[in-house]
């Protein structure tokens, strides 16, 4: 702990919008030495990562770096004074070559011309330590997500970083290339370079970092020293739920009948999808958690046919189906409310009228001519079974508060025959009192009518509260199957970090 | 070596090669020069020669600055107003007595096609229209500034000019000069003058951001590329390959005319993709836009050779073109994938 400080956060602030993503943010970072950074979904360490390389501007607090205060305005001035962020795949142009891209931005000329030879040089000689084989002439868009995570790399570090930021760096790469990138990590630290990696990997934290800062709901809540404290994970673990939370819900868990609706079975060599298989009784909600990105959302998509790539088979009521194109889905009644209503669920400009009656008009056997006022009626109905605030069902959507958007979203599929529906965050970006309108309703209909209901949210808060039965994903596949009292944050964060 | 790129090997299989843009692109200029060399007896006479590439110089100028424009991600709807409003500079400035109106015509034209390619350039780069709109809008423009300086066709060309054209033509011509030029046409030199000023600029920085920048523009943005500037250069680019057609042109007809240019566009749109350029941007070799628009040429003379009827002639032009684009496509994605 005695080498010199490189950089210090304090205090630092961020909202975006209304939601607090950083309440009191303060990191350190020591030459030659890794900083991991831990924490669940939303807890604020990728936006302090980000804030430190410029990526966003704070809102409050100050950062110190070599001991003067600095405010990037752009990841450019922050490289320019040695702080590279190593960005997740974004900033790799797909059409040029790996060693193109490793020096692009930055390229070096020899007379009039590129010095195309010296940049050659450079990539191989990162590259030999990180990835060997890797053939730095061919284009990025031939390679594997984890070559591209690599070469992402080799251009940060290109640089010769003072401070290098790693933001979930593994996520994307197989065992040799992760051994590989951590060994060369260490040799980085023994150059001096000060590093903050983050990932959901508690292990792999442990492994490589020589010490962690915990954060929780937008604020540091512990910094662990590996070397004095040691390293025990289920003390981190606590840190990052923290015990406050766990007491305030109470929840009354229903009865669900032994009646299976949904047989799923989902094969396939999709990179993020892996074989997953379950069972979904009538009236049941499921729930699917675990740490961002684990497959869950494709999970979701698949079963709505909209994800080529895997193959879907399941067995709804007894007969076998196999979802290719969502039309097999909605003919027969699986049913998804997308996460991202703006872009998947809505067609903004339209009326609330003329997105309901959207999804029926592509039906098998629908009437040539519209029955307007028969679809008028239904909707109005709808809209008002769902207490939509809206001026008329005529009134474009965009017009509507994210909440009432939501529940058009749903409100599509009210006037069929739903037999199972499929929801992907279905609450994210709306207030409190339109959340709870929406899941009671959610769960009204599905103690109701029997039908299935499959939910993937972001907050445990709403997995805790709403669902039956809760699977946790991680990497593509089912890692645990929680049920009754189990379902508590305590066990969500453990089963989904791998630690129980 | 991982599942990623074993797929990739895809790519060394005989149907990868076909569907590899470049490839499949030169395979159908090789058969359309095969085609039109036996319906033209006459083909590789050095007259005949001498004459096609007369007759194609003008679009394969344009398509290649067409293409410097696409590769950056955008698109050029205004090249063929742009050539057209060269030409009627070109013969305003210059009269027909004095051949010192010649250089200046030139510098002043050239002037011009800069400040053309950065109208272009700031609105797609700048101020990010999209640029179809932008070049829609300023193909007007040019046309209407064009028909103001040139209400009809015509307008004066010193003596000299015709040296763009035919070196013979010009009266008092060393005899050196001459003799050359009926090897080496002027065109050709306009031809060699355009590949070497792209083969300067892909060896530059502007060059590889160029790519860059169509490629992703975000990815580019990120890596501290200036990517509205670039898109500018490229605009700017596409515009001095215009110029040299329009010095080819004027030195072949000795007159201006707004309307000449017009047709050209899409036509150095459609060189682009026969040539196997992405429209999207990033991908494909300027140098290709040089084959795709030979390849349309060749299409237009082996309908005219083939004795096909004068009203079927568009017609069977355009199934060609489709044919041929759609072919390569279309043996490999016909077979199932394993």
């Amino acid at each position: 702990m005695n080498s010199v400080i490189v950089l210090e956060a304090k205090g630092i602030k961020k909202h975006f919008g209304g939601v607090v993503a950083l309440s009191n943010g303060n990191l350190q970072c020591r030459k030659g030495r890794i900083t991991g950074l831990l924490g669940a979904n939303g807890s604020g360490k990728s936006t302090l990562s980000k804030i430190i390389a410029g990526v966003y501007r704070a809102d409050g607090g100050e950062i110190r770096y070599n001991g003067k205060v600095v405010h990037y305005r752009n990841p450019h001035e922050a490289r320019r004074d040695g702080i590279a962020l190593v960005f997740q795949n974004l900033s790799l142009v797909p059409d040029l070559t790996v060693w193109q891209n490793i020096v692009l931005g930055v390229e070096k000329n020899r007379g009039l011309f590129l010095d195309n030879q010296s940049a050659k040089e450079l990539s191989r000689k990162i590259l030999q330590q990180l990835l060997p084989d890797l053939d730095i002439n061919r284009k990025v868009h031939e390679l594997s997500p984890g070559e591209m995570q690599i070469v992402e790399i080799a251009k940060a570090i290109s640089e010769n970083p003072q401070l290098l930021i790693l933001d979930e760096p593994t996520a994307a790469l197989e065992q040799t290339q992760a051994k590989n990138l951590f060994n060369y990590m260490r040799s980085l630290a023994q150059q001096g370079v000060a590093m903050i990696f983050t990932s959901h990997r508690l292990w792999e934290v442990m492994e490589i970092c020589d010490d962690v800062t915990i954060f929780r709901n937008g604020e540091d809540v512990a910094t662990i020293d590996f070397e004095k404290e040691g390293k025990d994970p289920e003390k981190i673990v606590s840190y990052i739920t923290g015990e406050v939370k766990k007491s305030t819900i109470q929840v009354q868990r229903r009865e669900i009948s032994d009646e299976v609706l949904l047989k799923v079975n989902i094969t396939g060599k999709d990179k993020v999808l892996k074989d997953v298989s379950f069972e979904l009784r009538k009236g049941e909600i499921l729930g699917i958690g675990g740490l961002s990105g684990q497959g869950q959302q494709e999970l979701i998509y698949a079963l709505s046919g909209s994800y080529p790539g895997v193959r879907c088979d399941v067995e709804l009521n007894g007969r076998k189906l196999r979802l290719i194109r969502p039309a097999d889905a909605i003919q027969n009644g699986i049913l998804l409310v997308p996460g991202d209503r703006q872009r998947e669920g809505l067609s903004l400009e339209h009326s609330i009228y003329s997105n309901m009656i959207f999804p029926k008009l592509g039906l098998r056997g629908h009437p040539l001519f519209i029955p307007e006022t028969r679809y008028c009626q239904e909707c109005e109905q709808i809209a008002r079974l769902l207490s939509i605030k809206a001026p008329g069902i005529d009134v474009p959507v965009n017009t509507l508060s994210g909440g009432n958007q939501q529940k058009v979203v749903v409100g599509k599929w009210l006037s069929f025959d739903i037999k199972v529906l499929l929801l992907a965050d279905p609450a994210k970006g709306v207030d409190v009192g339109a959340k709870r309108d929406l899941y009671e309703y959610i769960v009204n209909l599905a103690k109701e009518k029997k039908i299935g209901v499959i939910l993937y949210a972001s907050d445990n808060e709403e997995l805790i509260q709403y669902t039956d039965r809760l699977l946790i994903m991680y990497e593509g596949r089912i890692v645990a199957t929680l049920t009754g009292a189990d379902i508590n944050d305590d066990m969500i964060t453990a089963t989904s970090m791998r630690v129980r | 070596m991982n599942e990623v790129s074993k797929t990739g090997n895809v790519f060394y299989t005989f149907k990868g090669l076909l569907l590899k843009p470049e490839v499949s692109s030169f395979l159908i200029f090789i058969i359309m020069f095969v085609i039109t060399a036996t319906l033209q007896e006459s083909f590789f006479t050095i007259k005949s020669i001498v004459r096609n590439i007369n007759a194609f110089t003008p679009l394969i100028l344009l398509a290649m600055g067409q293409a410097v424009v696409i590769v950056a991600g955008g698109l050029d709807l205004s090249s063929g107003a742009a050539l057209s409003l060269f030409t009627c500079v070109l013969t305003t400035v210059m009269k027909r007595n004095d051949p010192v109106t010649g250089i200046y015509a030139i510098l002043v034209t050239f002037a011009v096609a800069i400040l053309v390619g950065m109208v272009n350039g700031v609105g797609i780069g700048y101020l990010r229209i999209p640029p179809v709109i932008v070049t829609f809008a300023t193909s007007y423009m040019w046309l209407g500034i064009a028909l103001f300086l040139r209400p009809t066709p015509g307008g004066e060309s010193v003596d000299w000019f015709r040296a763009f054209y035919k070196i013979d033509a010009v009266a008092g011509a060393p005899a050196v000069l001459k003799t050359i030029g009926t090897f080496i046409p002027p065109a050709l030199v306009l031809l060699i003058i355009g590949c070497l000023l792209w083969f300067i600029i892909s060896k530059t920085r502007t060059g590889r951001y160029i790519y860059a920048v169509g490629s992703n523009i975000e990815s580019a943005y990120v890596s501290g590329i200036d990517t509205a500037r670039t898109q500018m250069l490229a605009c700017i680019i596409n515009s001095v390959f215009i110029f040299l057609a329009a010095l080819f042109f004027v030195g072949q007809n000795q007159s201006g005319d707004a309307r000449m240019g017009g047709p050209l566009t899409l036509k150095s749109i459609a060189a682009v993709v026969v040539g196997g350029i992405s429209l999207t941007g990033g991908r494909g070799s300027v140098y290709f836009a040089l084959l795709g628009a030979l390849t349309l040429s060749f299409v237009n003379k082996i309908i005219f050779f083939a004795n096909i009827p004068n009203a079927y002639q568009t017609l069977v032009s355009g199934i060609i073109i489709i044919v041929a684009i759609a072919g390569p496509a279309y043996v490999m994605f016909s077979k199932p994938k394993q």
